[in-house]
């Protein structure tokens, strides 16, 4: 302990020296860039001719004429209600299930924390398959029974048809995430203390109710970061629309973060691209905001005191 | 214990400061330095030129080859290849023109499209050099020179002309005794001919389609019924897909789609492309470029080619276009660059080798009627429906302005992809494409 005492009070230079090398790296690779991409946005710029000035122009096309920054904006609107609400309600099932105390918990965690760690390409990919209606494995059961039966079933032609194609991807990403959330989930079930469901048993509550009444309060502070990093997941969903759509079919599966690669390196508008850029970090800052605010109404702290 | 006597003895922080200095001298060092002058001096002045490219491993072994000969010719002149794959490899060469030091730009380079670079002044206009050295650019196929044009020199030789012809699988044409497609065959015969090729179950599962083409192609339907996609495709004034030569092009493979004869676009991309499907017997017909012949020979299929039917009274209208060789307008070495391209560029030199490599059509019509291409001993067989339809080329298919990409990216594919989806009417969907496409080129002040 003597040791200690020997350092200086205003001692902290080593403290910024052992931060130096990720500070150098985030300095490099992030605020600069941050910093750059927000002056860039004033200007257009195709990487190959000088910038040129131009004001607020690459936000106000975007805002009063760029149909498909609509069509961009309903797409991921889309994504964020259908994946955050699913991906936490399917976590937590899956999470309480395991959590009933059940043999082999580490190998049913193992197995749907396994898409997790899975590369997103990869995963894409064979998920294109799947989903294909001549040969696709899902298609190929709906055919066996129309073929077998008769019925006039056909499968839905999932990748190339805009309504089933937001879908399919909202399926891929509920494969690949679901694990995130479970695994975090679990881990707040376990420190839920037994003596709230002995005592809520005690005073005659059902499974249900127990649930509702105590689970769902007890990890409330779970949820709430798992939906604000889920909605800021879902607000930059790309790879799985990139590798499995296109984007496409006719747009359906363009979102915001596509939007901006399209914009900055397919048309070559930097400019454009990084006004996309700046109006999503401004819909995710909002939107994050909100969710802090209103998590006051339902997110339960135990306090420390208390227990 | 041991640890703390350890510390003391050296100095934690000495220790700590020392890793440190290490790190930073490591990460600050500047990587080889760039001593390549040295070596060129020593080597009596030989001049280094570097050559950009994108391609698979075995495209690179085929450049590889074609330096080795140049260099075999002429000793004072390294090829020095830089090859990136297709989808890093237009980023990168704008980092390296956007640094604006020469000494990494390379000076000769494979690009596409050709005007959004020439219009940006990276492009050496080639104008000077070929009328300084008597270069003959009547050998180019017609229209081809037109694609690495911009306002009126040429800024790019393309390499080879990825004109499309139709690929047919002999076996499964003999399996159902279809007649084998010739260059008297209308659309009309396609389809009637689609009848027979296509396979469907009873529950309506298609076992083969007849026909399978990437979508980005449809424009060639559109330009057989004299059709096309703006009313100038070098300073548009407006879209010209709600006319009716367009509308009754799409119209038909519409048609062709809902029967069943062609094969959705993106179905065929999910199954892994048009060689796939052709190559499993997925699709009886492809329509593509000469880049698959060389697949489908080491495949061993049993395949010929032949034009691609038109309407009754249509043209054809294969595509006048090929990625270009050009030379940057940085290069500390254009005498040389110069020298390597007009090599490149030639029946002799580098077209030769790239046309008995099997994996182009090229650019050079005394190339493609030399024994290196028409007698090569390979299939396909009908290797005259190349010639035809070279010969009958047309420019036109994309846009030779920069907004072009985005006309096509952001309205035009998507609009196609609703069409034949079925989402909309062929009419109702092309009006829908124009109206927006009108509203872009009002916006971006066309025609300029």
């Amino acid at each position: 302990m003597s040791r200690w005492r020997r350092y200086r009070p205003d001692q902290q230079w080593e403290a910024y020296l052992f931060l130096l090398p990720s500070f150098v790296g985030f300095l490099i690779f992030v605020a600069i860039p941050v910093v750059a991409s927000l002056a860039l946005s004033f200007y257009n710029w195709n990487l190959l001719s000088p910038p040129e000035f131009a004001g607020l122009e690459n936000y106000s096309q975007l805002l009063t004429n760029d149909r498909v920054f609509r069509k961009v904006l309903f797409n991921t609107s889309y994504f964020i209600v259908t994946i955050v609400p699913l991906q936490l309600a399917f976590g937590l099932l899956l999470a309480v299930a395991l959590n009933q105390g059940m043999r082999g918990l580490e190998i049913y965690r193992l197995i749907y924390f396994m898409p997790v760690v899975t590369t997103i390409v990869a995963a894409a990919l064979v998920f294109q398959w799947f989903f294909n209606r001549d040969f696709g494995i899902l298609a190929a059961a709906i055919w066996e029974l129309a073929a077998t039966t008769g019925l006039p079933v056909r499968p839905p032609d999932w990748l190339n048809d805009p309504d089933w194609a937001k879908p399919a991807v909202v399926i891929l990403t509920l494969w690949k995430n679901t694990g995130f959330t479970m695994v975090i989930y679990l881990a707040a079930l376990q420190g839920v203390p037994t003596e709230l469901y002995d005592a809520a048993k005690v005073d005659g509550a059902s499974p249900w109710q127990r649930f509702r009444f105590v689970t769902f309060p007890m990890v409330s502070p779970t949820t709430f970061f798992l939906m604000v990093i889920q909605m800021i997941g879902a607000f930059q969903l790309f790879s799985e629309a990139f590798v499995m759509t296109q984007g496409g079919p006719a747009q359906a599966t363009l979102t915001i973060v596509y939007y901006i690669y399209q914009m900055a390196f397919e048309f070559q508008r930097m400019g454009r691209g990084a006004a996309v850029a700046w109006v999503l970090f401004i819909f995710i800052f909002i939107f994050t905001l909100v969710q802090t605010r209103l998590q006051r109404r339902w997110v339960h702290y135990e306090a420390g005191g208390e227990s | 214990m041991q640890f703390k006597l350890w510390q003391n003895r050296f100095g934690f922080k000495a220790l700590i400061v020392l890793a440190f200095a290490a790190l930073l001298v490591s990460a600050c060092a500047p990587i080889a330095p760039a001593d390549d002058g040295g070596m060129a001096a020593m080597d009596d002045e030989k001049v280094t030129i570097t050559w950009a490219m994108w391609g698979s491993p075995s495209e690179v072994a085929t450049h590889q080859s074609v330096a080795d000969a140049f260099m075999e010719e002429n000793s004072d002149i390294a090829i020095e290849i830089l090859a990136e794959p297709w989808g890093d490899y237009f980023t990168k060469i704008q980092t390296l023109w956007a640094s604006g030091d020469s000494s990494v730009v390379p000076d000769v380079l494979f690009l596409s499209p050709i005007v959004n670079y020439a219009s940006q002044g990276v492009l050496e206009n080639l104008d000077p050099w070929i009328e300084a050295s008597g270069y003959n650019t009547d050998d180019y196929w017609p229209s081809l020179l037109q694609y690495g044009m911009y306002e009126g020199s040429v800024y790019g030789f393309p390499r080879d002309i990825g004109l499309e012809v139709l690929y047919y699988n002999i076996d499964i044409f003999d399996e159902v005794g279809a007649p084998y497609p010739d260059d008297t065959w209308t659309w009309d015969d396609l389809a009637a001919v689609s009848e027979l090729l296509t396979d469907v179950d009873d529950s309506g599962r298609v076992n083969r389609y007849a026909l399978g083409m990437e979508g980005g192609k449809w424009m060639i339907w559109v330009m057989q019924n004299r059709g096309t996609a703006l009313d100038d495709m070098r300073n548009p004034s407006r879209c010209a897909l709600a006319d009716e030569g367009a509308v009754e092009a799409v119209q038909f493979f519409k048609d062709m789609l809902d029967s069943n004869y062609f094969m959705p676009p993106s179905n065929m991309g999910q199954a892994g492309g048009d060689a796939a499907v052709f190559q499993s017997g997925q699709v009886a017909m492809i329509i593509q470029n000469a880049s698959r012949v060389s697949a489908f020979n080491a495949a061993g299929m049993n395949y010929d080619v032949s034009v691609i039917p038109i309407p009754a009274d249509g043209q054809r209208a294969s595509a006048a276009g090929g990625a270009a060789w050009v030379m940057s307008a940085l290069s500390d070495n254009k005498d040389e660059a110069w020298t390597f391209l007009s090599w490149l560029q030639s029946t002799d030199g580098g077209q030769r080798i790239y046309t008995a490599s099997g994996e182009i059509l090229p650019a050079l019509q005394s190339t493609a009627k030399s024994d290196a291409f028409l007698n090569s001993g390979q299939p396909p067989a009908n290797r005259q429906a190349f010639i035809t339809e070279g010969e009958n080329a047309r420019m036109g298919r994309i846009g030779y302005f920069v907004e072009w990409s985005e006309i096509n990216g952001s309205f035009i594919s998507p609009g196609r992809d609703q069409i034949l989806i079925g989402e909309v009417s062929v009419p109702d969907g092309l009006a829908a494409i124009c109206e927006q496409v009108d509203a872009f080129l009002a916006d971006n002040g066309f025609p300029k």
